[in-house]
């Protein structure tokens, strides 16, 4: 047993795994204002990367400008994406909201698709390739820099639920009508937390299209990160870090052992494996909130 | 009616109408007064139109495809029939919804947390909630455990606590006492009650328990089948003999009971 090499697959796989856990925080953030599972956060992630792709290779502002900026386009479109489409739905069956953010997924895909076409663009962030040696272990900058913005969005938006602002918005995910009782905007509250998915949607898409390009594969990302928000338990900021690590290490590990048995392959099913048994044993996953029955 | 038209009421409802999904009319013509600072209780059986009635003050109508279809509401002589559930609540109508919905994955501190108006401060938002906790010492208790778990009493202690927290004018109750023991009950009324008294705070009581409300109240409405079919002072009500008989548990138990039921109800329902 070569013990670098399993702890270099370690740490690089739970590196890789908050990149997920980055992609993961923004399904939480709108779980827990709505309870619905966003399945567009893909394709706003895919979005996210190509406003930060027009305004800097195309409209030629420097990256540290054309990143906010995108950021605030993307604030704006999540509002916007409430007001147009999901206000109408509110008080609707999930499954209903669940198919609309499946529509949407596909129409942000074609958007992009017709605007800027199928190629695969760089994101040419500027992080350097140089290999970084801890030790013995290789690790990649991009993967250090990504982690490092997952756990940073992580902690700001731990401190966020903890405000007035958060506290409204985990009143409406357990209740709409009784947050309308007490005067809680549960439209504005649910645009709210569209509009910071799309803001987070920004940072993964620009640390993903660094790593695997900028084109609509960024949309399939959400497999990936909807294991790691059905993991750390769908309505959990922490869980979504741990079970990002998790899934990042075991994935890594595992495909290792498993490739040469299977004849490759063997990351997606172990990822599906992982959807499908938390689903099966665990369907609140790590930390997700219980449903609670009273006696 | 006549003796109170000197003072103006905080809420008058005049035929008031609903229809849900556009086809179910669920009240036909209902008017009703909240005197300011008084307590008002809407008697009725189930179905009869209390929720809605109470909804359609509150504006939660919309959220289950209802709406206002006749006649007007207004709120210290402004119109409020058209205005947002939001608004109303700002302008200061909280209404306590059936069936004590806290926000069970929130403790009862941050179910009161996120009651609070925007501009309501740090400071004053603590001393809301003190006030809260003076009123239900058990609250104050379990302040930081999760809301799922209280028992049906603090549940419902924390939803009127939630509702005071947005600093009402006017306070609406669906039926706090469903499901309460009867000292849990006295308990509750009790402090509304109080609250009313000390703060001016005026009361919409809905409830099934009628023995229990008009002990309470001033004036109550009895509703049927979407209806105002009887408006009385309490002590009118407590000694009419159908109110009796078919809400207070009372009547002579004769042979003629089912008869008399029968022709009672259509009387009220002509
Ligand atoms: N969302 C709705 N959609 C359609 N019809 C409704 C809706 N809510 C209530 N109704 C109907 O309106 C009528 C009045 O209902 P409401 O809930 O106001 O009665 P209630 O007096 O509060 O009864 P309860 O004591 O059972 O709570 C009933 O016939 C009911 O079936
Ligand atoms: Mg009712």
């Amino acid at each position: 047993m070569d013990w670098i090499f399993l702890s270099e697959l370690a740490i690089n796989g739970a590196l890789t795994g908050l990149l997920y856990s980055l992609f993961a925080i923004g399904l939480v953030l709108i779980y827990k204002a709505s309870s619905v599972p966003n399945l567009a956060q893909g394709g706003l992630t895919m979005v996210g990367a190509y406003v930060v792709l027009a305004l800097s290779h195309d409209a030629g502002l420097p990256l540290w400008l054309a990143i906010p900026l995108a950021a605030v386009i993307m604030f704006g479109l999540g509002f916007g994406i409430e007001r147009v489409a999901l206000r109408r739905l509110a008080g609707r069956p999930v499954v209903m909201i669940l198919m609309l953010t499946l529509g949407l997924d596909i129409f942000l895909r074609g958007t992009t698709l017709a605007i800027w076409g199928g190629t695969s663009r760089s994101m040419e962030l500027g992080v350097s390739y140089e290999p970084l040696f801890m030790g013995d272990i290789f690790i990649s900058r991009i993967h250090l820099v990504g982690a490092g913005v997952a756990i940073g969005l992580f902690v700001a938006f731990m401190l966020f639920f903890r405000s007035r602002t958060g506290i409204k918005l985990r009143a409406i995910a357990d209740d709409y009508m009784a947050s309308w009782s007490v005067g809680i905007s549960v439209e504005r509250g649910v645009g709210l937390s569209w509009a910071l998915a799309s803001v987070v949607a920004v940072a993964a898409g620009v640390i993903w299209g660094e790593i695997q390009g900028v084109d609509q594969a960024l949309s399939l990302l959400l497999l990936k990160g909807l294991t790691v928000a059905v993991l750390g338990g769908l309505d959990s900021i922490l869980g979504a870090v741990v079970a990002g690590i998790i899934l990042g290490i075991v994935e890594n590990v595992g495909s290792d052992f498993l490739d040469p048995l299977v004849g490759g392959g063997s990351r997606e099913l172990i990822v599906a494996a992982v959807l499908i048994l938390t689903v099966m044993i665990r369907p609140h996953g790590l930390f997700g909130r219980h449903d609670i029955e009273r006696v | 009616m006549q003796e109170k038209v000197e003072a103006q009421p905080i809420l008058s409802m005049n035929s008031v109408e609903v229809l849900y999904d556009n086809v179910m009319l669920a009240i036909k013509g209902v008017s009703i007064q909240v005197p300011k600072g008084e307590m008002i209780a809407l008697l009725g059986s189930n179905g009869a139109g209390k929720s809605t009635t109470l909804k359609a003050i509150s504006g939660l109508l919309k959220a289950e495809r209802g709406r206002v279809s006749r006649g007007e509401i207004k709120f210290e002589g402004t119109d409020i029939t058209e205005m947002l559930a939001q608004t109303r609540v700002e302008m200061g109508i909280c209404h306590v919804i059936e069936g004590r919905r806290v926000f069970e994955h929130l403790t009862p501190d941050e179910n009161l947390t996120a009651a609070a108006p925007m501009g309501m401060s740090r400071s004053e938002l603590n001393v809301e909630k003190e006030k809260i906790y003076n009123y239900f010492p058990r609250l104050a208790e379990r302040r930081n455990s999760l809301s799922g778990y209280l028992s049906g009493g603090e549940q419902q202690m924390l939803a009127i606590g939630r509702a005071l927290v947005t600093q009402p004018k006017l306070l609406m109750l669906d039926e706090p006492s469903l499901g309460l023991a009867p000292f849990l009950v006295a308990e509750i009324f009790g402090i509304l009650q109080k609250i009313n008294q000390e703060d001016g705070m005026s009361v919409l009581l809905v409830e099934q328990n009628a023995l229990a409300a008009l002990e309470i109240v001033s004036q109550g409405y009895l509703i049927e089948n979407g209806r105002v079919v009887m408006h009385g002072t309490a002590e009118a009500l407590k000694s009419n003999s159908d109110i009796q008989e078919f809400y207070l548990g009372g009547g002579e138990g004769t042979d003629f009971h089912n008869v008399k039921h029968y022709s009672r109800r259509k009387r009220w329902l002509s």
